[in-house]
């Protein structure tokens, strides 16, 4: 197995090295990887799109159907790790297997003991977390709220965008939920809004995309005329909004089903 | 900057995708392997970025202070989504191996061939 | 000392790559892993894409790490050869 692995690796690795030794040169302006549409989009992006950013253009109008269902990925990765049973996934593990069957009430005192047990196996009770950790995260929450925050308003002139801002508001999430504790890092988000939350990158695309459709006869269309400009600076940021809204909560949401819930 | 004739970036990520690769299929623990896919990714995504940039060009976004020759914007907005994309399929495959760990007790290959 | 810090850059994550093959730690391997994505982090923010380099940063370094951990903690730990 060992041998038969390292030579499939070998054979990879011929094969990318001849793959790469026919490759034009690299870093060259005149190169075909950049005299072709991406010279286009250079040139005239900022006019047809209105975007600074010319990978917010690319992402959000000339590849937005692209972008659409990338979202619409995220959201069925949610919903497929949510399929999956939960009474296994948030109930007691392997090593206890008696305990499913045995009488659900932990007031005894013998099997409390091994209530005691599986509650220590999961993560969120095991160690507390250390004073510098919680400090630290407590302290810089906020700066990191208003980085992400500053990175989706501004992310269409400068870098930033959706995306950078869902990656930095989930992560800010699974910090203060380590951080905070499960009860606490409940209430950050109401519950009653969580499930249009999870799903407000596809809506917000679609909705979007509809509205274009209407201004412009094509999906996802949009207006391009100068007087225009404030109405398609609303789009990309609603769009952009949806992804990051949506992706932060549907990413704080995997650590949640992750650890158990 | 070459190396034997090719370029010294994209021997590099071909080094990290073998690395990856070798971790995907020789490793017995799902969760080493799920680590190999991941190096693998991101080894694909530098070598999308790489292969986009100019010499001494600017980020491409169209801001005072930056000039042409920019950088390809399709490989970064490309890789943006993938690794969103990444993330969302290490997501789903480490639910999967919770799963599987908690039916058969154990997540190294070569022991779950063994149980019927 | 652009190129020079590209290659320094390449090395330590070729190195990095190798440790996380081989540690039979997982949470060892997960950290290194964290390591891993910086410094790809900063490769990609050198190579003029900052857009990505925030992604990575707070993705690869951050969210992919902490999912792998919370794995580990319902598995576990230790990588049997």
């Amino acid at each position: 197995m060992r041998g038969l692995g390292l030579a499939l690796v070998l054979v990879a690795a011929f094969t990318i090295v001849l793959g790469i030794g026919g490759l034009p040169p690299r870093l060259d302006p005149e190169g075909p990887v950049h005299t072709h549409v991406g010279a286009r989009y250079a040139e005239r992006g900022l006019e047809e799109t209105g975007l600074r950013n010319l990978v917010a253009a690319v992402l959000l109008v000339y590849r937005g159907f692209d972008t659409f269902l990338e979202v619409v990925v995220i959201f069925t990765a949610l919903v497929a790790v949510l399929a999956l049973p939960s009474g296994v996934i948030g109930g007691t593990s392997w090593r206890e297997p008696d305990a499913e069957t045995s009488e659900p009430d932990a007031e005894t005192s013998e099997s409390g003991d091994r209530r005691a047990a599986a509650v220590v196996d999961r993560p969120d009770t095991g160690v507390p977390v250390s004073n510098v950790v919680g400090f630290v995260v407590r302290l810089l929450a906020p700066f990191i709220a208003v980085f992400a925050a500053a990175l989706l308003y501004r992310g269409h002139v400068t870098p930033g965008g959706g995306f950078q801002a869902a990656a930095i508001f989930g992560a800010l999430f699974i910090a203060l939920g380590l951080v905070l504790g499960r009860a606490k890092a409940d209430r950050l988000v109401p519950r009653g809004v969580r499930p249009y939350l999870q799903a407000m990158g596809p809506l917000a695309f679609a909705l979007v995309g509809l509205l274009g459709w209407r201004l412009t006869g094509a999906f996802l269309g949009y207006p391009s005329e100068a007087s225009a400009y404030v109405l398609r600076e609303a789009m990309v940021v609603a769009v952009e909004v949806g992804i990051a809204v949506g992706g932060a909560v549907i990413l704080a949401r995997l650590f949640q089903a992750l650890e158990g819930r | 900057m070459e190396l034997f004739g090719f370029d010294l970036d994209y021997v590099a990520f071909m080094i990290l995708f073998c690395i990856g690769l070798h971790m995907l299929v020789v490793k017995s623990n799902l969760l080493k392997k799920l680590l190999g896919l991941n190096v693998m990714e991101t080894a694909v995504f530098a070598f999308i970025i790489t292969s986009g940039m100019v010499d001494s060009g600017d980020p491409p976004i169209l801001v005072a202070g930056t000039n042409p020759p920019f950088a390809n914007p399709i490989p970064q907005a490309m890789v943006l989504t993938g690794i969103v994309v990444a993330v969302s399929v290490t997501a789903v495959a480490l639910a999967l191996i919770v799963q599987i760990h908690a039916h058969y007790g154990t997540i190294e290959v070569s022991e779950l061939k063994e149980r019927p | 000392m652009s190129a020079a810090f590209d290659v320094v850059l390449l090395v330590f994550l070729i190195a990095t790559a190798i440790t996380v093959a081989r540690s039979q730690d997982l949470i060892a391997a997960v950290v290194k892993f964290g390591v891993y994505s910086l410094v790809m982090c900063l490769v990609w923010q050198h190579r003029g894409a900052p857009d990505v380099a925030i992604t990575e940063a707070a993705v690869g370094a951050g969210v992919t790490s902490v999912l792998f951990l919370l794995a580990i903690a319902r598995t576990e730990r230790a990588e049997k050869r």
